[in-house]
């Protein structure tokens, strides 16, 4: 196993313990730091695929902004530190969610097996719309990503920035404390 | 010998399956908004290593368009979470059972 791999896997197995604890802390602070450290370990990935724009969207995006959004709604509500209750699931719950496991899992490692790779594949790659693509050269990830997200799916990215437009307003009107609450209360 | 994207994505599924096992056992909306970005940071995973793997740049792409989604998400729930709290000063999903038949 060379230095590369070697480190790969250690970012990952690393990502999947702070990953298990962010399930199983009790205080929502504690879970949240698990979750930042989860999402600066998968930056790390991403730069080690070649993705370097992923790696650094992933820290400014997810780090940055989504993490601060949490906090600051945990510091906002003050809650106490949630006690665990294991027994909550029902026989129905529990059924339905190994069907979806079994699902993920199984889809998962037939991509992991190289079904995306082979000749007989899932996804055909030369008629991907990226493969019609003058490609720069791979270390140029950044011009790469720019020139597909700014052709093939323009489109995609400015119905992206009318949802974001949206989110935005509608998180100011459920947030806003409405008068007619204050009257009645 | 696997390759490099390929170790990624069985590191997808595993990631994958403890943010959905967070979201069923967690009663706590907080916590199960914190597994569902889990969940969505599996599935980016899961696409970086498939633009690896086929080597196209779609999968990244695609992976920018799902991190919008995940912060529009955030902001929509986490307001949610609040204007909760205010009417009904709980965010444990068992307590929530207005529209309970």
């Amino acid at each position: 196993m060379d230095l590369t791999t070697f480190s790969f896997v250690t970012l990952g197995l690393l990502a999947i313990i702070f990953s298990v604890l962010l399930v199983t802390r009790r205080r929502p602070v504690s879970s949240a730091m698990m979750l930042l450290l989860v999402f600066v370990l998968l930056a790390g990935m991403y730069g080690m695929l070649d993705a370097h724009f992923a790696a650094v969207a992933q820290i400014i995006v997810y780090a940055g902004a989504i993490m601060v959004v949490f906090v600051f709604v945990i510091m906002l509500l003050n809650l106490p530190p949630e006690e665990l209750r294991y027994g909550g699931v029902t026989m129905g719950e529990a059924f339905l969610s190994f069907i979806g496991i079994a699902f993920v899992v199984t889809l998962g490692t037939k991509i992991g097996k190289g079904a995306l790779s082979s000749s007989i594949s899932l996804w055909d790659a030369s008629r991907a719309p990226g493969a019609r693509m003058p490609f720069f050269a791979e270390s140029e990830n950044l011009k790469n990503v720019a020139a597909l997200m700014f052709t093939d799916y323009l489109w995609a990215f400015e119905l992206v920035s009318v949802l974001i437009l949206a989110a935005t307003i509608g998180a100011v009107v459920i947030a806003k404390k409405r008068s007619d609450d204050a009257q009645s209360a | 010998m696997l390759s490099l994207p390929e170790i990624g994505i069985y590191f997808s599924i595993v990631l994958f399956v403890i943010g959905f096992l967070g979201v069923m056992f967690r009663k706590n909306i907080l916590f199960m908004m914190l597994s569902i970005e889990l969940l969505l940071n599996a599935a980016n995973l899961a696409f970086v290593c498939a633009s690896k793997i086929t080597g196209t740049i779609d999968g990244q792409v695609v992976m920018f368009m799902v991190m919008a989604v995940a912060a529009c998400e955030a902001a929509i729930g986490l307001a949610l979470v609040i204007s909760l709290y205010r009417t009904r000063a709980t965010i444990e999903a068992d307590d929530l059972k207005l529209l309970r038949g």
